[in-house]
């Protein structure tokens, strides 16, 4: 019976970063830039916590769902790291009050995050009045607890069943628990198809209350699967060099590299097929999005494709680089923060345009046409040093939390009746 | 090579266990196998064999780059506007310029994925001898069903190398020697 050990140097560590990332999010309570800070606004504030709290919750919520798609599937090659994503999938639960957090601050109009939380536009507005049965506090605030709290329910199962298993003592392959789990990954599956997008539109695309995509949900959904995939090479990466998942070998990361790469091109043909249906058909509320990023933020628009599509791809198409820890533990770093980087260009630029009409709101009293007074805004147009800083905290958290459920049960699911197909995967890769 | 005919000797084994055993055996002795035959993909055979990475998906990618540069080249003929191309037939479609990229990319797309598949599907048959008319001989119908087969080509030897590759069937486990000409 092999158990993992949190080691109290590692404790240490990460509640260190986990100070640096709190003493960051403080620091950016304070270092608001300028007209933000004038108008008594936090948004670079709130929008970190938003930023942070939305891709962890995320990226806990897709690791779930592919477990489900795998248990259904009758997968077998990933148990033996089954447990690092039943660990990874638990984070709903502080995902949960991370959000609930945020959706309080909403009701209470504290944060100044979406430009439909404000009673007096939204009056004034058609397109937001015509929104407003969605896009409002109580749908957002009960809404996420309701949702999100489903998401638990089937993730706290399908750990509950994997440790009854676990448990069960059997010596032969019992398929008893593994039917069980797959009933209720088959029920999760549609469920979690169609809430996730729903949360999605809540919490990411109301940023730009007028602005809306159908392929929306596609695209960051698959940006928090393909982050959960390259934090999960570099966890396995790391616990083998620690010595503790010696079972884990190259080929199930081989595997999980191919999973990088093809979903990396999954996630461009759905940025692509978004760009590009809005660029042909021209409709002025839809281009306007695109227009404002490509131009007042350039850094944020190319970068994105950059560091998402090109390197990942060039890299990661030949076969030995997946089977390598060093360049595949790069690429994964760079995935990994790529699609922080992808979030961060989804939610800023809405959140700072709502600050501006919100200011320009109070002294006009119902204009809209808010002009972009400077072209740099710190913690906005780029990542600064403080959301840096953030990313890392947040990080630091995710990672002990998974760690601290980690310790909790045998490292390797010892009854799963896949778990000798685990450990004798094997792709037959030449090398 | 046309017309030239092969003469093989093999032998029939029942089980792939046997086989793969006997695979590796030859291999240390440095016989010259010509083929192995199989009712049915045998995990980790290609790593007994020695076989090398299949250059296949090479075929692919150049295949592909061909489709990529037809439709680019094609496109850019038929709307002008850049790629030195004037155009043969300029087309304003929805107020978007005549050389618009972001809409090119769909059908540069398809057309890479139409070359890479038709190419390596073409050069696939080709390597493997198969296509219209083309006529293989089958050593034995039973390694289609139940037998597995080693293959070595006898061209040119003496009846001691002879001997010694029946010495090694005998001694490897195979079931049945057979020869043929193909």
């Amino acid at each position: 019976m092999k158990q993992f050990t949190f080691e109290a140097k590692q404790k240490t560590f990460l509640w260190a970063v986990m100070g640096l990332g709190l003493l960051c999010l403080l620091l950016s309570y304070v270092f608001e830039p300028e007209q933000i800070a004038a108008a008594g606004f936090h948004s670079r504030f709130w929008s970190n916590i938003l930023h942070n709290a939305v891709f962890f919750t995320g990226i806990a919520f897709m690791i779930t769902f592919v477990m489900a798609a795998f248990t259904t599937a009758y997968a077998g090659w990933y148990v033996v790291f089954k447990r690092l994503w039943e660990a990874f999938s638990l984070f709903l639960i502080p995902g949960l009050i991370m959000m609930v957090i945020i959706g309080l601050a909403v009701y209470a109009h504290l944060s100044h995050l979406y430009h439909w939380a404000d009673t007096e536009a939204v009056a004034a507005d058609k397109v937001l009045t015509g929104k407003s049965s969605f896009l409002n506090k109580n749908w957002y605030l009960f809404g996420t607890i309701i949702i999100v709290g489903g998401w638990i329910f089937f993730a706290k199962k399908f750990r509950e069943l994997s440790l009854a298993e676990d448990r069960s003592g059997h010596e032969v392959a019992n398929f008893a628990f593994q039917r069980k789990a797959r009933f209720f990954a088959a029920i999760f599956l549609p469920i979690a198809a169609f809430t996730g997008p729903a949360m999605i539109w809540q919490w990411i695309m109301s940023v730009d209350a007028h602005w809306y995509s159908t392929l929306f949900a596609w695209y960051s959904m698959s940006s928090w699967w393909l982050a959960g995939c390259a934090l999960t090479i570099m966890l396995l990466i790391y616990l083998k060099t620690k010595g503790s998942l010696t079972e884990v070998t190259k080929e199930h990361l081989h595997d999980l590299g191919k999973f990088m790469f093809a979903f990396t091109i999954f996630w461009t043909y759905c940025w692509f097929s978004q760009y590009m249906l809005i660029w042909y058909s021209n409709v002025g509320e839809e281009t306007t999005y695109f227009f404002e990023r490509i131009h007042e933020y350039p850094v944020l628009f190319y970068g994105n494709l950059v560091i998402n599509f090109v390197l990942p791809f060039l890299i990661l198409m030949r076969n030995t680089t997946k089977r390598r820890y060093g360049t595949l533990f790069f690429t994964s770093a760079l995935v990994f923060i790529g699609h922080w980087f992808d979030y961060f260009y989804m939610v800023k630029p809405g959140i700072l345009n709502t600050a501006e009409e919100a200011m320009a709101h109070g002294q006009e009293g119902g204009g809209h046409t808010a002009e972009h007074a400077a072209s740099f805004v710190s913690g906005f147009t780029i990542p600064g040093i403080l959301e840096i800083g953030v990313l890392l905290g947040f990080t630091a958290f995710f990672i002990y939390f998974v760690f601290s459920k980690l310790e909790k049960a045998t490292l390797i699911p010892q009854n799963d009746p896949y778990l000798e197909e685990s450990l004798h995967h094997e792709v037959q890769a030449y090398e | 090579m046309k017309g030239q005919h092969k003469e093989v000797l093999f032998g029939l084994y029942n089980d792939e266990i046997v086989l793969m055993s006997a695979i590796t055996k030859a291999r240390k002795q440095h016989l010259d196998i010509m083929d192995v035959y199989s009712p049915f993909p045998i995990h980790g055979l290609d790593t007994v064999m020695g076989l090398e990475e299949s250059r296949l998906h090479i075929a692919g990618f150049i295949f592909g780059m061909i489709g990529t540069l037809t439709a680019l080249i094609g496109i850019s003929w038929i709307f002008g506007g850049s790629l030195m191309f004037e155009g043969d037939w300029p087309t304003i479609f929805g107020g978007k310029p005549y050389w618009s990229l972001p809409a090119f990319v769909p059908i540069i797309f398809e057309m890479t994925v139409l070359f890479c598949a038709i190419g390596m599907t073409v050069v696939f048959y080709i390597i493997c001898g198969l296509g219209f008319g083309v006529d293989n001989p089958i050593l034995d119908e039973r390694i289609t069903d139940d037998k597995f087969c080693i293959a070595f080509q006898t061209n040119g030897m003496g009846q001691s190398d002879i001997d010694h590759l029946n010495g090694f069937f005998k001694k490897s486990g195979a079931e049945e020697v057979h020869t043929r000409t193909i």
